[in-house]
């Protein structure tokens, strides 16, 4: 599976044809990716490269140009095929559509894509070929730092921080509650206080004039 | 106006004819005297139908109570409105008559026939009886000089003209008076009619008077019509016609005059009232209501009769100029109803100075997004609204959002599943389909996405790996049709722009690899199992290539279309429905993975086409039959439907939904698709040339909203990649009326609902059942309309219904005589029967009502008037009516059903012509002939000819077929079986039909 999204809404740009069909579970990985997107498109992971586990498979991405390319492979498919594969797919995509990104108003804006998606993938998936082990050897890309992560722990940080900010907001209304409240507070004290001695002053003074009138 | 006249006179006299009216009886008396005359009085029946809304302002006006009392029943109705116009008409003077008039008693009638005798003193009587019949009651003569003649007069006339001008000018026939009167025709006495006008006008001096009192009595009529009486007497008299049939036994025959009924000559006309009335509303051509007029009860519904629905083509090709505009609105969300999920359309109404809307189909105030709004101006209009096509068409499409996507839009794949068995080699089936595929690669939607595959089977199944680093395409068979597994993972569909060359090189082959091929067997269910697991991962649509029955692995079917003895029986029908389960459960599984199936079907022999066409019936597919396909002949048929079918617009993976205003249901859906959910219509695929039928009911037993509105939404994705949505809205006002509902009848949707109806019916029942259950609705819709205005009707053998259902009966006659419905076993093939019913389960309005009603037209004179451009080719073809009698043996004609061409070449017919367009061999017998340009002027100019014809209509070719006068049997099963006006093999014409429906009509009645 092959996805390229624009990082700034995450919109979807063009994904591969036929990807991962026939996947038992595929939606579900396509949510995640889609949650991922989400989460990307909202500042978070803003390491251009990683590699993110999920169930018995490993998304790569890598962020280029504001633009995510991802794709989806077997944990034991090496890793450092999978980037040259992303930076293949970056390179053309950049040549052929690399003005419009920013414009591009719907979803799949460059679905014809897919037919170079499809294309490279072929070249990709056998990993014992020539071509492919020669490039396995290649160490010009420095893919070990690439960092690794669980994608729950992924998606989890997002739904922290959303937490958080929700607790805090709640915070924030929750106080503004309390301060109004010991306002309200305060000035029934201060009648309660003061409201004995205003009657009894009341009452002198009201027999006092009582006595004035009278006598 | 001359034609008023004549009419105009007849009725003045009536009020002299007062003395009628203690001769009672409106129907009794007539009758029985009419036996002996031979009814003339048809010319004057003409006049009743208008004459009975007029007659209440009379009996208003000359209060006489006596003449109510004679025949109350018929008077009575009209009464109470005549108030109001009555007081006007006094002032007549009266005329003359009333003297001679009372001289004539009952007897009249008899001697009335005059129409051929010159009036002379027997006019008088003539004229005078005939007002006895019709309007006896209001007549009477209580105050016998009341002027009031005049006046009735008046009223009537201006209707009068609205009904018949279409008849009239349409039947020139008409004008010879003597006919008119005897066959009781149309009631429209022509102008000509001369023996008449001559006659009254001797008589009546009134004429002269009754003119100008005409206009002023329109003026009134119009004016006051807003009040609810009198605006329905006035369209009852607009909007009716009436047939004049004469009633007495032995007469029937002789006493219709075929020529008068009214037939479509004009082919399919649009119903305009309602876009006039609703500017904003889709164009007809993409959705139409059986009726404009939505009744505002259950019924109201119940006695209309005919089917409320719809006729739905989404994706209708537009004229130039009128393309569908795309709206993006992916950057907001497209702007829907909360509740009912209705898309913002022309009718939404804007609140609350912008920031809200009204939904105007559930009536829900919503909020509209911050990046839509706009404020309104004085009148609550947006002050974008210029810039909103989405507010101000009827008919656009939304660029969908991510949301309205299960996955990436797919691109166009088609897959062709095609038999090579012997049978497919011998008619040359595989070369046509192999060169034409080629040559329409280039112009596939879609490209440089376009996929395709192809898989070839016999006893076997053969593969074709495509990849695009080979140079030639590399076959591999499986054998074992019990389990079919895909030899390779990939490759066998591949993208066309890359594998370019393997295709081509494939289709280049594909003739000569099979050509020694004596393989008679045909594992076709095994093969689209195949097809379906190689299509699984995409979608698009599979092109069936089919020559014999299926005889091996699943869905094997066995002979069964040729039993004679099943017809007639309750088990007819089976035959008619898929035999194997295999079939429906095949079609469920491609239509979920959006794989569209379109069914070529070749042989000469039974392919038991109602299981075979199961598969496009519910994948929204069609079927494409060609009986005994010969290359030679069927080449050219074949290479241009597939090349249609290969290149028109198609919108893939989609969905259809309805909606309506709320206490308006969609109830059931007619068409070739699968229904999922309940109401939403799955098309794998969908293009221009397929039309659906939904039947309309209401939820409540009253409506309550003023206007219903209805909105088509389309989901799907375009060939380019797009996926968009296209919205058709319209609206529809809600009346109480029946007489409106009829007025507002559009006689084509109607028509395309009955016949899907009936085809369906034919699936469950016997033919003859469904046919007799078509007839049985006709007639009680139109007995239900002669009930309303039972009035007049009563008064004459006389049926008649609302103008626009004026071609309901001949269409009628029509579909039961269509191929899906006709005859029994020895009438038409199964096979054949079978794909016309699934064609026209499919087919827009406007193909089928050509199709049922075919035009003939006679082009000998054209062809040989050199002066003539070609440009003014329309103004020449005069369509005729589909009678036997329309062939004239000095004459050329093309017969067009949509379907083919129909060349007829009279006995007559001057050999010139005949050489001309045959070239050398035109004494040969025509059926071996094929038509081809010739380098004359002729030639050339019928092929002109013929071009123009199937331009009109390119979703199917039609293919010229040859005959000559007198050629049996050819000429039989080609053309004349086809003239379905005539009697033929114990079918009845058109005229036994009208006077068996009307008899049946007439029945209590």
């Amino acid at each position: 599976m092959t996805m390229i999204a624009r990082v700034t809404d995450g919109l979807p740009l063009a994904e591969g044809l036929d990807d991962g069909r026939d996947l038992a579970d595929a939606e579900m990985y396509k949510q995640q990716v889609k949650a991922l997107f989400k989460n990307l498109s909202k500042g978070h992971n803003e390491a251009s490269r990683m590699s993110i586990e999920t169930g018995p498979y490993v998304f790569h991405y890598i962020i280029e140009g504001r633009v995510c390319y991802l794709t989806m492979c077997d944990r034991a498919y090496p890793k450092k095929l999978a980037f040259q594969y992303l930076e293949d797919l970056k390179n053309e995509f950049e040549r052929v559509n690399g003005a419009q990104i920013e414009t591009a108003a719907r979803p799949y804006a460059f679905i014809k894509f897919d037919t170079f998606i499809q294309k490279t993938k072929k070249l990709y998936l056998d990993t014992r070929t020539q071509r492919n082990i020669a490039k396995l050897n290649d160490e010009l890309y420095e893919v070990h730092q690439i960092m690794t992560r669980n994608v729950q722990e992924v998606l989890g940080v997002g739904e922290k921080l959303d937490q958080v900010s929700q607790m805090s907001s709640r915070l924030t209304s929750e106080s503004h509650i309390y301060a109004d409240k010991a306002r309200d507070l305060n000035r029934q004290a201060l009648i309660r206080k003061w409201a004995p001695v205003a009657i009894v002053l009341g009452v002198v003074f009201l027999l006092f004039w009582v006595k004035t009138k009278l006598w | 106006m001359g034609t008023e006249n004549p009419g105009g006179s007849n009725f003045p006299i009536r009020p002299p004819s007062s003395p009628f009216a203690s001769a009672p009886p409106t129907m009794a008396p007539f009758p029985s005297p009419g036996t002996l005359v031979g009814y003339e009085a048809s010319n004057f029946r003409p006049t009743l139908p208008s004459g009975p809304p007029t007659m209440p302002p009379f009996s208003s006006a000359g209060p006489r109570p006596p003449a109510r009392l004679n025949n109350p029943s018929v008077s009575s109705p009209p009464i109470t409105s005549v108030p109001p116009t009555g007081g006007p008409y006094q002032r007549f003077p009266t005329p003359p008559y009333p003297s001679t008039v009372q001289t004539t008693p009952i007897h009249a009638p008899p001697e009335r026939q005059p129409p051929f005798q010159p009036f002379a003193n027997q006019v008088l009587a003539p004229s005078i009886s005939l007002p006895p019949p019709s309007q006896v009651p209001p007549v009477p003569m209580g105050s016998s000089p009341q002027p009031p003649s005049g006046s009735l007069f008046s009223g009537p006339r201006p209707n009068f003209q609205l009904p018949f001008p279409g008849y009239s000018s349409q039947q020139p026939a008409v004008s010879q008076a003597p006919f008119a009167a005897q066959q009781g025709s149309f009631m429209v006495p022509p102008p000509a009619s001369s023996p008449f006008a001559s006659q009254q006008g001797g008589y009546v001096p009134p004429p002269p008077v009754a003119a100008p009192l005409s206009y002023q009595s329109r003026d009134q009529m119009h004016h006051p019509s807003s009040a609810p009486p009198i605006s329905g007497i006035q369209s009852l008299a607009e909007d009716f016609s009436s047939l004049s049939l004469a009633s007495m036994p032995g007469s029937i025959e002789s006493g219709l005059n075929y020529r008068t009924l009214p037939r479509p000559l004009d082919g399919d006309v649009e119903p305009s009232s309602f876009t006039e009335m609703y500017p904003m509303n889709c164009n007809p051509r993409y959705l139409r209501l059986t009726t404009s007029a939505i009744p505002s009860s259950k019924s109201l519904v119940s006695r209309w009769h005919l089917p409320l629905g719809a006729v739905v083509c989404p994706l209708a090709e537009a004229p130039e100029g009128e393309e569908v505009p795309v709206i993006n609105f992916t950057s907001t969300g497209i702007i829907r109803c909360r509740r009912c999920r209705t898309y913002v359309n022309p009718y939404v109404t804007f609140t609350d100075a912008g920031r809200k809307w009204r939904c105007n189909i559930c009536a829900l105030l919503n909020d509209v997004p911050g990046d839509y709004f706009a404020h309104l101006d004085a009148t609550g209009r947006r002050i974008d609204l210029d810039q909103r096509p989405e507010l101000l068409k009827g008919s656009v499409d939304f660029l969908a959002p991510t949301d309205y996507m299960h996955r990436p839009p797919m691109p166009p794949s088609y897959f062709f599943l095609i038999d090579v068995s012997i049978s497919a080699v011998r008619n040359g089936m595989i070369e046509v389909v192999a060169q034409t595929i080629r040559s329409c690669l280039d112009e596939l939607p879609g490209f440089p996405r376009t996929q395709i595959g192809f898989i070839t089977f016999d006893s076997t199944i053969h593969f074709y790996n495509m990849k695009s680093s080979l140079t030639q395409p590399q076959m591999m068979v499986v054998t074992d049709l019990d389990d079919i597994f895909l030899p390779l993972p990939d490759d066998l569909l591949v993208n066309l722009s890359e594998s370019r060359n393997v295709v081509e090189t494939f289709l280049d082959s594909l003739p000569s690899m099979f050509q020694d091929n004596v393989n008679v067997e045909s594992a076709f269910g095994p093969a689209v199992k195949a097809a379906f697991m190689v299509m699984r991962q995409l979608g698009g649509k599979l092109l069936i290539f089919q020559n014999t029955l299926p005889s091996l692995g699943v869905g094997r079917l066995k002979l069964r279309g040729d039993d004679l003895r099943v017809y007639g029986t309750d088990k007819e029908h089976i035959l008619r429905l898929p035999e194997d389960p295999f079939y429906k459960q095949m079609a469920a599984d491609l239509t979920k993975f959006q794989i569209g199936v379109n069914v070529y079907a070749f042989s000469d022999k039974y392919t038991d086409i109602a299981s075979l066409g199961t598969l496009a019936k519910y994948t929204g597919g069609q079927i494409y039959y060609y009986p005994n396909f010969q290359s030679g002949i069927h080449g050219e048929k074949l290479r241009h439907e597939l090349a249609r079918d290969l290149t028109r617009e198609t919108a893939w993976e989609a969905g259809m939904r309805i909606r309506c205003g709320k206490g308006v249901r969609f109830t059931s859906y007619h068409g070739n698709f699968m229904l999922r959910h309940t109401n939403l219509l799955a098309l794998p695929a969908v293009d221009c040339d397929k039309a659906f039928a939904v039947q309309l009911s209401l939820e409540e037993t009253v409506l309550s909203a003023l206007t219903v509105y209805f909105q088509v939404a389309l989901l799907y994705t375009a060939s380019c990649g797009e996926r968009r949505i296209r919205v058709h809205t319209a609206a529809a006002p809600v009346v109480t009326d029946l007489g409106e509902m009829y007025r507002q009848t559009d006689i084509g949707a109607i028509v395309s609902l009955f016949s899907r109806l009936a085809i369906e019916k034919t699936l469950t029942n016997k033919l003859e059942d469904a046919r007799n259950s078509l007839q049985l609705r006709i007639v009680k819709a139109l007995r239900e309309y002669c009930n309303l205005y039972a009035v007049q009707h009563r008064l004459g053998a006389r049926m008649i219904y609302p103008d626009s259902l004026k071609f309901l009966c001949l269409y009628g006659l029509a579909l039961s005589k269509s191929v899906p419905l006709k005859g029994g076993y020895a009438d038409v093939q199964l096979d054949e029967r079978c794909a016309a019913g699934f064609t026209m389960m499919a087919l827009p309005v406007k193909k089928l009502l050509k199709l049922l009603y075919p035009s003939l037209i006679r082009i000998d004179d054209y062809l040989l008037k050199s002066s003539v451009q070609s440009g003014d080719f329309e103004n020449i073809i005069k369509r005729l009516p589909l009678v036997a009698e329309s062939l004239d043996s000095r004459g050329l004609y093309i017969y067009d059903d949509g379907f083919r061409f129909v060349i007829w070449f009279g006995r007559m017919l001057s050999p010139d012509i005949a050489r001309n367009l045959l070239g050398a061999d035109f004494a040969a017998e025509l059926s071996k002939v094929t038509l081809s340009e010739h380098d004359n002027e002729i030639s050339m100019r019928l092929m002109t000819i013929l071009k123009k014809l199937g331009e009109g209509d390119p979703s199917y070719y039609q293919l010229p077929y040859l005959v000559r006068q007198g050629e049996q049997p050819r000429e039989g099963s080609l053309l004349l079986v086809n003239l379905l006006e005539d009697q033929m093999g114990g079918t009845g014409g058109y005229v036994d039909w009208i006077t068996h429906i009307h008899r049946q009509v007439q029945q209590n009645a």
